[in-house]
């Protein structure tokens, strides 16, 4: 251990642990702050990519008859804009926002997972590519942003368009559930010591609700997209009516997702401004409990609603009700959260900064696309206004209101910290009028000509029928509004180049983040803070400097490591040393190799496919050989006079409680893919008078055995870590008996039938194939412990090899069961007449 | 781990993951009955599910015992509940009047 003299000593020594060197070696970078900024400058990249595409969209639709773009290219443009700014945008830039603010806000030095913020990274940037690259080519997505089946489906999409689609956004998904797992771990473990949940900013909690919306709301999209995938690679019919598929299956599935997904757009959003408005209006924020409360409501109630977007479909009336209910019930908790922000506002002293402009845009037009969405949510309304333009406006309002105004805020709040220099504010007035102006005028007139007919994803319309003006101004206001953007991006430009310097904390804020140097050094803090109050009530600008010098946790050099803190998830009292893994190219070649599974399906190759996968997953089996320890320490000196264990000697780590939180995300997958078999047998035509899989029983049953066997025996592995001969057996028996589930799992699939003559083959195909697929994984990970263990990363206290292995078998344990039982249902089913 | 179990945190989301479950169960089961013609059993079913499920939230949005742990997330805990009871009442209500299969 080296303590410095000086806080410049201490810097130099932290540096040269954390740094990233340049030069090529940027890309092994790790670290979140870099990464951050990556992800948020890529996200600002798409965005300007679907800001072109809506122009050329007002562009086309600014006259009737218009020849500018015919019905073709324009299908690819309106499905690219609506992709680009829900999958490329708007999830990334929060994403990136909360990878670069949420250790500062906390007091950590990094992210749990430094190396799967990278992978996420790159498989952002790659999977981005695919689309951005296909629509260079022509060979764009051209079914409508949320790809309906059975217009995606083979016969009316036969090019690979769709097949980019599918593909392109599951390999970019990587990078949102990877920084779910992240922020979601990171949160709950990696705070401050002393910031109990209870003293957490409220940003960290709307983060924390994200996240976990976003482990139970992205399963369901990324096993819809295989499904599809595999209906048009193989011919496997789960939307097809004619063979026992359902096209309502994907709708179901799609907006399981999709709904969610607009407030997990909105939570991050409506964190920003939680953040921003007590510091203008210079009190603390009014209802920090109700908020809370309002936002656990919000993202259950936005689970309950997916069905308003299917109203038009054909749904019984009770059905109808409780979406509707739900849909309209979603309003107060939102209405609780702008009543609080009012309310702070009005019982505080404000004053106007540009930030502020912003949140005054946000309540003005959040509020009116949350009133359309109440009239949206009744349903004889809904049915007037199902797929016309009014929706178009609805969504924007919302999308943007709650989206990209808090975003601007965010941005002229938060940029200098990471610029280091002030706003020139002669920019950011001009700015915002046009972008308020600009959007108003381009969304509101469709609310207008909604009302009046007008469909969504229409190329051109005839001139006769009374859109001819409003359709003129909203093309206009559409160009206002890119003028404003190109404001925004130059006042950006201009801000890094002639902004003022200044030291720390510009605004008076109260969380930590303004505690750090600006921009901020790549360990964050130089030592880590106790906080003993709630940490939006913090002075900055008095912790800061205190910190620098190494007067809190961790204020020294050790061995060359870069150290972290991990606390109880409540109390906040710290409860282990966590050692974060260095830069590494892994993340990069790991992708490469992702990437490359990826494209050998989108190209039809097959057989090279598999080659991809195992190459990921031997990548990724080389990710734990730089971490872990071979003797146990015991506890550590962490400063202040407090001594914890290294996490690697604790039950109850970030590894274990991340991959708890991947199981969980796991398994919603697996519900849902439960649910899409079971609503196939109730609702799906064609299923009377045809034969059932046969299912051998003996098969299924010795499977289910030595599945079983297998999670118990990793139990039994766990239980004395000490006896190294019981051990070893257990393990080698653990993945010995995996390796005959699985040989008996694929008996079992090969006597299925042909999945590709109906529907309930393919989903017993499928999920046995997921079965499979997870008895391998329990075998691989209790191979990776054994092996850990005859390396010596394995103690009686250092045991988190095998408390992986436990998770992991029995998870396949469980979903041998279910999948075995809804087989069994499968067979049961056929022959009725 | 064991700090989650009956933890504020715990209590935080328990209701909505109850009103989260009523929501499957009614929607599967009102799907279920039409499905296969269940006829007059299939309303008093639901109703009945609806009312089950009220019980446990009723329950949660009880103040708490006497001396038991109070705090800024404990409250935040009730809020959420209550909120979570009174999503029930509303969300299910249509299981007595509304057609069920039409």
């Amino acid at each position: 251990m080296s303590r410095p003299s000086s806080p410049l000593g201490l810097h130099k020594q932290l540096d040269a642990i954390w740094r990233t060197p340049p030069g090529l070696a940027r890309l092994s970078s790790v670290n979140h702050t870099i990464l951050g900024k990556r992800f948020m400058a890529l996200a600002l990249l798409f965005f300007a990519i679907g800001g072109l595409l809506s122009m050329l969209i007002r562009a086309q639709l600014a006259t009737p008859n218009s020849a500018f773009i015919g019905p073709e290219l324009y299908n690819q443009i309106f499905t690219m804009h609506g992709t680009v700014m829900m999958f490329l945008f708007a999830i990334p830039m929060f994403e990136g926002f909360a990878i670069y603010m949420l250790p500062k806000l906390l007091g950590a030095r990094d992210l749990a997972f430094p190396r799967l913020t990278a992978y996420g990274f790159w498989c952002y940037l790659f999977g981005g590519s695919i689309l951005i690259v296909a629509m260079l080519a022509g060979v764009a997505p051209d079914g409508g942003w949320f790809m309906y089946t059975p217009l995606s489906s083979k016969p009316y999409t036969p090019g690979i368009n769709a097949d980019v689609w599918l593909l392109g956004i599951t390999f970019v998904e990587i990078s949102a559930v990877t920084a779910a797992v992240e922020i979601f771990v990171t949160i709950l473990k990696m705070r401050a010591p002393g910031m109990a949940l209870t003293r957490m900013p409220l940003f960290a909690w709307y983060m924390l609700v994200t996240a976990g919306m976003m482990i139970i709301g992205f399963p369901p999209l990324i096993l819809g997209s295989i499904l599809l995938e595999m209906e048009r690679a193989f011919d496997l019919p789960f939307f097809d009516p004619t063979r026992g598929g359902d096209p309502l299956l994907w709708q179901h599935l799609f907006w399981l997702f999709g709904h969610p997904e607009v407030y997990i757009i909105f939570l991050p959003g409506a964190g920003a401004l939680t953040t921003i408005i007590p510091v203008f209006a210079q009190r603390p924020i009014l209802g920090y409990r109700a908020i809370i409360a309002a936002i656990v409501a919000m993202a259950f109630l936005s689970f309950g609603l997916w069905v308003h977007h299917m109203f038009t479909v054909g749904i019984p009336h009770l059905a109808l009700a409780f979406f509707s209910a739900a849909s309209a019930l979603v309003a107060i908790p939102t209405a609780v959260q702008i009543f609080a922000w009012i309310g702070t506002l009005a019982s505080g002293r404000p004053r106007w900064d540009i930030p502020m402009l912003y949140v005054a845009g946000f309540f003005v037009v959040f509020v009116i696309g949350g009133l359309t969405g109440v009239m949206l949510a009744m349903v004889p309304f809904n049915t007037q206004a199902h797929d016309s333009h009014f929706v178009v406006a609805h969504l924007h309002y919302v999308l943007v209101g709650g989206f990209v105004f808090p975003m601007l805020a965010a941005i002229y709040y938060w940029l200098p910290h990471i610029s280091g220099r002030q706003s020139l504010y002669r920019l950011s007035v001009p700015a915002f009028w046009l972008i308020l102006i600009g959007f108003n005028l381009t969304f509101f007139l469709m609310h207008l000509t909604g009302l009046m007919g007008m469909p969504r994803r229409i190329s051109t319309y005839p001139s006769n029928w009374g859109w001819d003006w409003l359709n003129l101004l909203s093309s206009v206001g559409g160009f206002i509004l890119t003028m404003g953007f190109a404001l925004v991006l130059a006042d950006m430009v201009l801000q890094f180049r002639f902004g003022a310097r200044f030291r720390r904390d510009p605004w008076r804020a109260g969380t930590l983040e303004w505690a750090t140097a600006t921009p901020p050094p790549s360990y964050n803090f130089a030592s880590i803070p106790h906080i003993e109050t709630r940490a939006d009530q913090l002075l900055p600008a008095h912790i800061g400097p205190t910190l620098a010098g190494g007067n809190g946790y961790l204020g020294f050099a050790r061995n060359g490591v870069q150290e972290t803190l991990a606390v109880d998830m409540m109390s906040g009292a710290a409860e282990q040393l966590i050692v974060l893994p260095r830069r590494s190219f892994l993340p990069l070649w790991t992708a490469l190799a992702t990437a490359s599974f990826f494209l050998a399906l989108l190209f039809k190759l097959y057989w090279l496919a598999p080659f991809g996968a195992l190459a990921t997953l031997v990548l990724f089996l080389f990710w734990p050989l730089s971490l872990g320890a071979r003797t146990d320490r015991g506890p550590l000196d962490i400063g202040r006079g407090l001594a914890v264990p290294p996490d690697v000697e604790a039950p109850d780590n970030v590894t274990v409680l991340a991959n708890r939180t991947a199981l969980v995300m796991n398994g919603t997958l697996f519900a849902s893919l439960l649910f899409g078999g079971l609503f196939l047998l109730v609702v799906a035509p064609n299923w009377q008078g045809t034969s059932g899989p046969i299912l051998p029983l003996w098969a299924g049953a010795l499977a289910l055995v030595t599945s079983l066997s297998a999670a118990g025996l990793t139990v039994v592995a766990g239980r004395n870590p000490g006896a190294t001969m019981r051990l070893r057996v257990s393990l080698l028996a653990t993945l010995l008996m995996q390796i005959l589930a699985m040989a008996l799992l694929t008996l079992a699939m090969s006597a299925l039938g042909d999945p590709t003559g109906h529907a309930r083959q393919a989903v017993a195909f499928v999920t046995l194939g997921y079965a499979v697929l997870h008895c391998g994984l329990g075998a691989v990970i209790a191979a990776h412990a054994l092996w850990r263990h005859a390396q010596g990363y394995v103690s009686a206290r250092r045991r988190t090899e095998l408390a992986l292995a436990r998770l992991w078998n029995g998870y396949a344990g469980g979903v041998v069961i279910l999948a075995l039982g809804l087989v069994a249902l499968l067979s049961m089913s056929g022959s009725a007449p | 781990m064991k700090t989650m179990i009956g933890t504020p945190l715990v209590r935080l989301i328990a209701g909505f993951v109850i009103w989260a479950v009523g929501f499957v169960v009614l929607y599967a089961v009102q799907a279920l009955g039409c499905a296969y013609g269940w006829g007059d059993w299939h309303r008093p079913v639901l109703i009945g599910l609806y009312l089950l499920a009220l019980i446990p939230l009723i329950w949660l949005a009880m103040p708490a015992r006497a001396g038991a742990e109070d705090g800024p997330l404990h409250m935040a805990a009730l809020w959420a509940n209550r909120a979570a009871l009174v999503a029930a009442i509303l969300v299910f209500l249509p299981t007595t009047f509304a057609s069920l299969c039409i």
